[in-house]
């Protein structure tokens, strides 16, 4: 599966839809994490995006999200 | 609600809506994590369950340390808690600490609880980084609190073999940082 921006967009994990996020060119479906309850992480994230430049800010490394499998690239 | 106080974060540029979120969020991890280590407490037995009794024992008292510690802040900056204690645990900001499917199993009971501590310390890591030099009471609030936190993962960590060890067991009270902010 390959998602534009917009697409991957309207995977936000709201209203029972899964909750995709986008890190380094590939998509992680997150929906069964208990912290990306409704597409939202840590009062400041929100699934359906391109989390790639926040991660580097975030209190841990790209390992965790490593746990979540890829179901998808994100087209250029 | 402390109104000058809450005027202060904001003009030095934090999100103060934002902040609440995160502090209640980890509010709720803290009161769920006191509640999920009092069944793994209990089903900590035998020579190898009783060897790590005492220090989970101390975790849990803590975590209900931090818990009541964050709320008066929570309060002052306007926020407030959810009213049902069951959207309360959902927002948690860590995963619930469950009791692993076989609780005999010591290994697993450590990794549960090195896991929720490894959740705690970036939380409030994340915390003190959106408020140092911004908001001085909840830095030094959340600071105080990942000093125990990074406490108890060492404890946990070290007794999963990831060593060498440079950390003892309490020596006298609980909550030797947080404890200014209990009185």
């Amino acid at each position: 599966m390959k998602l534009s921006l917009a697409e991957l967009a309207k995977f936000d994990g709201r209203e029972g839809r899964p909750a995709y996020v986008a890190f380094r060119g590939k998509i992680h479906d997150v929906s069964g994490s208990f912290v990306w309850r409704n597409g939202r992480h840590q009062a400041m994230h929100e699934a359906g995006a391109d989390l790639t430049e926040a991660l580097a800010q975030a209190p841990h490394g790209e390992d965790l999200l490593q746990r979540f499998p890829i179901v998808g690239t994100l087209a250029e | 609600m402390a109104k000058v106080a809450r005027e202060m974060v904001e003009r030095a540029g934090v999100n103060v809506d934002q902040l609440l979120e995160l502090l209640v969020c980890n509010a709720a991890a803290e009161l769920t994590t006191y509640y999920y280590y009092t069944i793994l407490r209990a089903n900590l037995i035998g020579l190898d369950g009783e060897t790590i009794k005492e220090i989970a024992e101390v975790a849990r008292i803590e975590d209900r340390n931090h818990f009541e510690a964050l709320v008066p802040r929570i309060y002052e900056l306007g926020g407030k808690l959810p009213e049902d204690m069951k959207e309360f645990h959902d927002m948690s900001a860590c995963s619930p600490a469950y009791l692993p499917d076989d609780p005999s199993d010591i290994k697993a009971m450590l990794t549960v609880l090195v896991e929720a501590e490894r959740c705690a310390v970036r939380g409030y890591t994340n915390i003190c980084n959106l408020t140092a030099g911004k908001d001085h009471r909840t830095y030094d609030l959340s600071l105080s609190i990942l000093h125990e936190e990074v406490e108890h993962e060492s404890w946990f960590s070290e007794f999963l073999g990831e060593g060498p060890s440079g950390h003892f067991m309490r020596r006298g009270e609980t909550s030797p940082f947080v404890s200014k902010f209990l009185r």
